[in-house]
C-alpha cells in the first residue's frame, strides 16, 4: 500500500491554483478522511468516487484507511471537478494504477455513480493554469475536450468514464462508454433573439449622425457612454449596434473572455474560442450577484465580466437598484471587479464598454424644449429621477448623448448611411494605433490610460491643454471630467488619423498628440453638446 | 429676340454679378442703351472701359444657344417668370459694394421663378452642428408641408439640411448659386444639385461657367433674401455669410428670423446678436416661421401652454377657499372660513361650487380635498 498524487486545479475567480490531490491508503480504521478545506460539493465527492470506482469494475480499498489531502491545505477549494483526480489517486495508492502514470497530468471531471464523467465549469482557466506549471497532458470530460484544446501545446484526452481514463493510463484498449451529457448550463432551447442582433447594422438607422459618431468613439477607445432621451428615440437600437462596429477580439481578449464564459458555465460546447465581442443587456431587476458576480459555492462571473471586451448595456439605468449602480464604480475605474465573499475575495476582468440608457423622466415622454410634451410626471418626481441618473456613476461616464427621436426629414436621399463594416474598419485602425502606442504598457485602450500617465506621457497640444484648464478653473469641468476629456481626445485623434490614412497606419505617428479640434470634439462628447459633423460625403472613407 | 434681352445677356457675361454700378446704370438707362453707350462712347472710367472691352468679345446669341443646349434659360425683367420681388433690391442700396436688381437670372429646372413669391429662405453655417442641421431640416419640412417653397444656397451644413428637409416633404426647393448653374460647388453636392435641376430649380446671377469666387457669394446672398418672403438663419457664427443674407432681408423689409442655439456655442453667436438687436424674430420651428411669413391669420400657432388643471378657471375668492381646505384631513365649514378669512355663508356657497367642479367633497362633519389634489399646486 502507498501514496499517490494526482493534479487538479482550484479556481478562485478566473485564477487557477494547481492542487495536489495526495492519497494515502494504509492499514488503520477502515474509512475515508478528506482534508484540505474542501467545500460541501467537493466533500460529497467521496461518495461519488467510491461508487464510481466500484461500478467501473475497479476496487475501492474499503478495508483500509484512505486519507485524501488537497494541498496546499490552506487554500479553500470548491467544486465537483476534483472527483476524477481523487479517483485516480486512490487507484494509484491502492496499486491498481502505476503512480508514475499520473505525473505531469491534469484530471478534471465530476463522476457519476456509474463511473461516467460529467463536465464541470471552468475547464479552460484550469487547463491554462496547469499549462503554466508545465502540465501538458489533461483528461477532461469529452464535451469539454475542444475547450481544453484551446490551450496551445497541450495533449487533451476527452473521456466519457473513469474506466476509459484507467485504460488510457494503463495503456490498455479503451472501452466503450455511453456519451456524456453536456454541461448543465447549456442552452436547452434556441430562439431567434441572437439572430436578430446578428442581422443588425448601423445602416439600419437613418440620420443620428451625431449619435453614431459617439458610438464609433466609444467603440474605438472603450469609453463608457450614456444615451438619454424620450422613450422610442432609438437608444436601444443604437446600443445594440455597438458590437457590430467592434473588431474581432484580440487573441489575448479572446482567451480571457472564453475563460470567463467557461467559468460561468455558459460556453457553448464545441464552439471554440469566442472571437466576437459579447453583448449583455441585463434587466433592471437584476441582482447584484448576477450583474457583478458572486453566488454560492464557486464565484460565478456576473454579466459585467461575461461582457468583458464587449458591451454591457443597462437600459432604464435609473431603475437599477442603488447598490448595483454603486458597484459599477470599480469596474469603471480599473476595468476589473472584486467580489468579496466571506473569506475569499476574487477579482475578475470586467472591461466591457458600459452603455447606459435613461429616459428623461419616469414616464419617458418628456421632450425638453417642446411646448407640448406628453410628460405627465410632476416636477418633483422628475427631479428625483434626474438625481438618480446624475450620481457618482454618471460622472464616470465619458460620453453623453441626448438622443432625439428620428423625424421624417432625417434620411439623406443622396447618401446612404454608412454600414457597420465601414465604421468597423475605422475602429479597427484606431485600435491598431492604440496598440502601437501602448505596446508594453499595462492598458490597451485610451479609456484605460491612468490619469497621471495621461498627464506625463500622453499630453495633448499645449493650446488644447489650456482650453481644458480654463474650463477647470471656471468650474465647468471636474478634475475627473478633465481626465475623461483628454482620454476622449486621444480616441478622436486616433479616429481622425485612422480615417485620413489611405493605408492603415501609413506614415502616421501613433504618438502624435491630439490637436485643439480633437479636444473640442471631446469636450462636446463629454458635455452632451451637439457636434459639428463633417460635411456630407466628405468624411474620408465614407460610403458613397 | 429683343435687343434688350441680348444686351442683358452681354452685360451678364461681361460685368461682375451684383456690381451696383452696372445694376444701377441698367435700371436707369436700360441694358440696350447702356451697351450702346459703352461701345460707342470712348470716354469712360477704368471700370467701364474694362467692361466695354469685354463686351466686344461677347456674342450673346451664341451664349444663349450654348446655355439652351444645357437646359439653361435666361430670365429678364418683363418675362412671365420674372419674380417681381427682386425689384425691391432697387431701393435696398448696397452692402459690401454689391447690390441692385440683377440684369437677369440664369435658371435650370422645371420650376417657375415667379412661383417662389411667399417662399422661405433657410440659411446658416456651413460647419453646422447636429442640432442646427436637425432644426433646419425639420423647419424646412414643416414649411414644405404647408406648400411653401424653400430657398437656400448649396453649401454644406444648414443649406444642405434645408433642401433635405423640404425634399422629405416633397416640397419645391431652390438652390441659388454663386457660380454658374452648370457648375457644381461643392462637388460633393452633385447629387443634390442634379436632383434640384431635374425636379425643381437652380438659379444664379452669374453666367454659365462662372467660378464660385468669394465676392459672388455676397452678391448671391441678396438674391436668396429677395426671392423669398422671409429669411431664417439657423446657425451663424459672428462673421457668418448667412448674416449678410439676413441684412438683405432686413433692408428689403422682409421677415428676418433667427433660431436660437446653446449660448455656449460659437455657432450661435451671430444669430443671438441679431436677436438681441431686435433685427430678427426668434423662431423655434417651421410653425413659427409660417405664422410670420403667412398672410394675417394664416398658419396661426397656439401659445405654448402647460397642462390645464382644474384650478385654472377659478376666481381669486374661490382659490382662497380652496387653499384653506387642509391637505391631509377634513375640516368644517367654520374652520375653513376662519383660515380663509371670509364669511362663513360665502365660504359655504363657494365650497358647494367647488364641489360641483370636483375639487372638494363633502363628508360627514365637513369638507376635504377631492382625490388627486393632495399634492398641492
Amino acid at each position: 500500500m502507498g501514496v499517490a498524487t494526482a493534479r487538479c486545479v482550484a479556481l478562485r475567480g478566473a485564477v487557477g491554483h494547481l492542487i495536489d490531490v495526495e492519497v494515502d491508503v494504509s492499514a488503520g480504521q477502515a474509512g475515508v478522511a478528506l482534508v484540505g478545506r474542501a467545500d460541501v460539493a467537493l466533500r460529497e465527492g467521496q461518495e461519488r468516487v467510491r461508487m464510481a470506482v466500484a461500478n467501473s469494475a475497479l476496487e475501492w480499498p474499503s478495508s483500509r484507511r484512505a486519507t485524501i489531502l488537497l494541498a496546499p491545505a490552506d487554500l479553500p477549494k470548491a467544486g465537483t471537478h476534483f472527483d476524477l483526480a481523487i479517483a485516480v489517486a486512490v487507484l494509484a495508492a491502492s496499486e491498481q494504477l502505476d503512480p508514475r502514470a499520473l505525473a505531469a497530468t491534469l484530471f478534471v471531471g465530476e463522476l457519476t455513480l456509474a463511473g461516467g464523467l460529467r463536465p464541470a465549469p471552468g475547464v479552460l482557466p484550469m487547463v491554462l493554469a496547469a499549462a503554466e506549471h508545465g502540465i501538458d497532458r489533461v483528461f477532461v470530460p469529452e464535451p469539454q475536450a475542444a475547450e481544453a484544446a484551446l490551450v496551445p501545446g497541450t495533449s487533451v484526452f476527452g473521456v466519457r468514464s473513469l474506466g476509459q481514463v484507467v485504460a488510457q493510463l494503463r495503456g490498455e484498449p479503451v472501452p466503450e462508454a455511453p456519451p456524456v451529457a453536456a454541461a448543465s448550463g447549456a442552452a436547452l432551447l434556441t430562439w431567434r433573439g441572437q439572430q436578430r442582433l446578428e442581422e443588425a447594422d448601423l445602416a439600419d438607422l437613418t440620420g443620428m449622425e451625431d449619435e453614431k459618431f459617439a458610438l464609433e468613439v466609444a467603440a474605438a477607445g472603450g469609453h463608457p457612454l450614456l444615451l438619454s432621451g424620450a422613450k422610442g428615440a432609438g437608444k436601444t437600437s443604437l446600443a445594440e449596434r455597438i458590437p457590430t462596429i467592434l473588431p474581432d477580439l484580440t487573441a489575448e481578449e479572446s482567451l480571457e473572455l472564453t475563460a470567463i464564459h467557461s467559468l460561468a458555465g455558459v460556453l457553448d460546447p464545441g464552439q471554440g474560442l469566442l472571437v466576437r465581442p459579447p453583448f449583455a443587456a441585463p434587466h433592471h431587476d437584476a441582482s447584484k450577484a448576477s450583474l457583478i458576480g458572486g453566488g454560492t459555492g464557486m464565484v460565478r462571473p456576473g454579466a459585467i465580466s461575461q461582457a468583458h471586451a464587449g458591451v454591457l448595456f443597462l437600459d432604464e439605468f435609473a431603475l437599477f437598484r442603488a447598490d448595483v449602480i454603486d458597484a459599477l464604480r470599480q469596474p469603471l475605474e480599473c476595468g476589473d471587479i472584486t467580489v468579496a465573499r466571506q473569506e475569499e475575495s476574487v477579482t475578475l476582468p470586467a472591461r466591457a464598454i458600459l452603455v447606459l440608457a435613461a429616459n428623461p423622466c419616469p414616464c419617458g415622454d418628456y421632450v425638453p424644449g417642446r411646448g407640448r410634451d406628453g410628460c405627465s410626471c410632476p416636477e418633483r418626481v422628475r427631479r428625483d429621477y434626474r438625481r438618480k441618473v446624475a450620481g457618482p456613476v454618471a460622472d464616470r461616464i465619458d460620453i453623453t448623448r441626448h438622443v432625439l427621436a428620428p423625424t421624417p426629414a432625417d434620411p439623406d436621399p443622396f447618401r446612404a448611411p454608412e454600414t457597420s463594416a465601414v465604421v468597423r474598419a475605422r475602429v479597427a485602425a484606431a485600435r491598431d494605433r492604440q496598440r502601437a502606442r501602448f505596446a508594453g504598457r499595462a492598458w490597451r485602450l485610451n479609456s484605460q490610460i491612468p490619469g497621471p500617465r495621461l498627464r506625463d506621457d500622453f499630453p495633448v497640444v499645449a493650446a488644447a491643454r489650456r482650453r481644458v484648464d480654463r474650463l477647470l478653473y471656471d468650474g465647468r469641468l471636474t478634475a475627473r471630467g478633465a481626465v475623461r476629456v483628454l482620454r476622449l481626445a486621444w480616441t478622436v485623434a486616433d479616429l481622425r488619423t485612422a480615417a485620413q490614412a489611405s493605408a492603415p497606419g501609413a506614415g502616421e505617428d501613433p504618438t502624435a498628440p491630439p490637436r485643439e479640434d480633437d479636444v473640442e470634439v471631446a469636450l462636446r462628447l463629454r458635455c452632451g453638446d451637439p457636434l459639428t459633423l463633417p460635411p456630407a460625403g466628405h468624411r474620408p472613407g465614407a460610403a458613397r | 429676340m429683343s435687343a434688350e434681352r441680348l444686351a442683358r445677356v452681354a452685360l451678364s457675361v461681361a460685368a461682375e454679378p451684383g456690381d451696383p454700378t452696372f445694376t444701377g446704370l441698367v435700371r436707369e438707362l436700360g441694358a440696350a442703351e447702356l451697351v450702346r453707350a459703352l461701345t460707342e462712347n470712348p470716354d469712360h472710367s477704368d471700370l467701364l472701359s474694362r467692361v466695354a472691352g469685354r463686351l466686344a468679345g461677347v456674342d450673346p446669341r451664341a451664349v444663349l444657344d450654348r446655355a439652351a443646349r444645357s437646359g439653361i434659360r435666361f430670365v429678364v425683367p418683363g418675362d412671365d417668370e420674372w419674380p417681381t420681388g427682386l425689384e425691391d433690391l432697387a431701393g435696398a442700396g448696397a452692402v459690401n459694394e454689391r447690390g441692385g436688381v440683377p440684369v437677369g437670372l440664369w435658371v435650370r429646372g422645371p420650376g417657375r421663378l415667379a412661383d417662389l413669391a411667399g417662399a422661405v429662405a433657410v440659411v446658416g453655417s456651413r460647419s453646422a452642428t447636429s442640432y442646427g442641421t436637425r432644426v433646419a431640416a425639420d423647419l424646412a419640412a414643416v414649411v414644405g408641408h404647408a406648400g411653401v417653397p424653400v430657398v437656400s444656397g448649396a453649401a454644406f451644413g444648414i443649406d444642405y439640411a434645408a433642401h433635405r428637409g423640404a425634399l422629405s416633404a416633397d416640397a419645391p426647393t431652390v438652390a441659388v448659386l454663386a457660380c454658374g448653374v452648370d457648375r457644381v460647388y461643392p462637388t460633393a453636392h452633385r447629387p443634390l444639385l442634379d436632383h434640384l435641376a431635374e425636379r425643381h430649380l437652380v438659379v444664379s446671377e452669374a453666367p454659365p461657367g462662372a467660378a464660385p469666387h468669394r465676392i459672388r457669394f455676397l452678391a448671391r446672398n441678396r438674391l436668396i433674401a429677395a426671392l423669398s418672403r422671409g429669411t431664417v438663419v439657423v446657425e451663424a457664427a459672428a462673421r457668418s455669410g448667412s448674416l449678410n443674407t439676413l441684412h438683405w432681408a432686413q433692408r428689403m423689409h422682409r421677415v428676418a428670423m433667427g433660431v436660437p442655439g446653446p449660448v455656449t456655442q460659437a455657432t450661435s453667436e451671430g444669430v443671438h446678436h441679431q436677436l438681441r438687436l431686435g433685427g430678427a424674430a426668434l423662431v423655434t420651428g417651421g410653425r413659427d416661421v409660417l405664422e410670420l411669413v403667412g398672410a394675417a391669420g394664416e398658419h396661426l400657432t397656439d401659445a405654448p401652454r402647460g397642462r390645464a388643471t382644474a384650478r385654472d378657471g377659478l376666481r381669486v375668492r374661490e382659490q382662497q377657499v380652496l387653499d384653506a381646505v387642509p391637505v391631509a384631513r377634513q375640516a368644517s365649514t367654520a374652520s375653513i372660513a376662519v383660515v380663509a378669512g371670509l364669511a362663513e355663508a360665502e365660504v359655504d356657497r363657494t365650497l358647494r361650487l367647488l364641489a360641483g367642479h370636483g375639487l372638494v367633497a363633502e363628508v360627514a362633519g365637513g369638507w376635504r380635498l377631492a382625490a388627486g389634489l393632495e399634492c398641492g399646486p
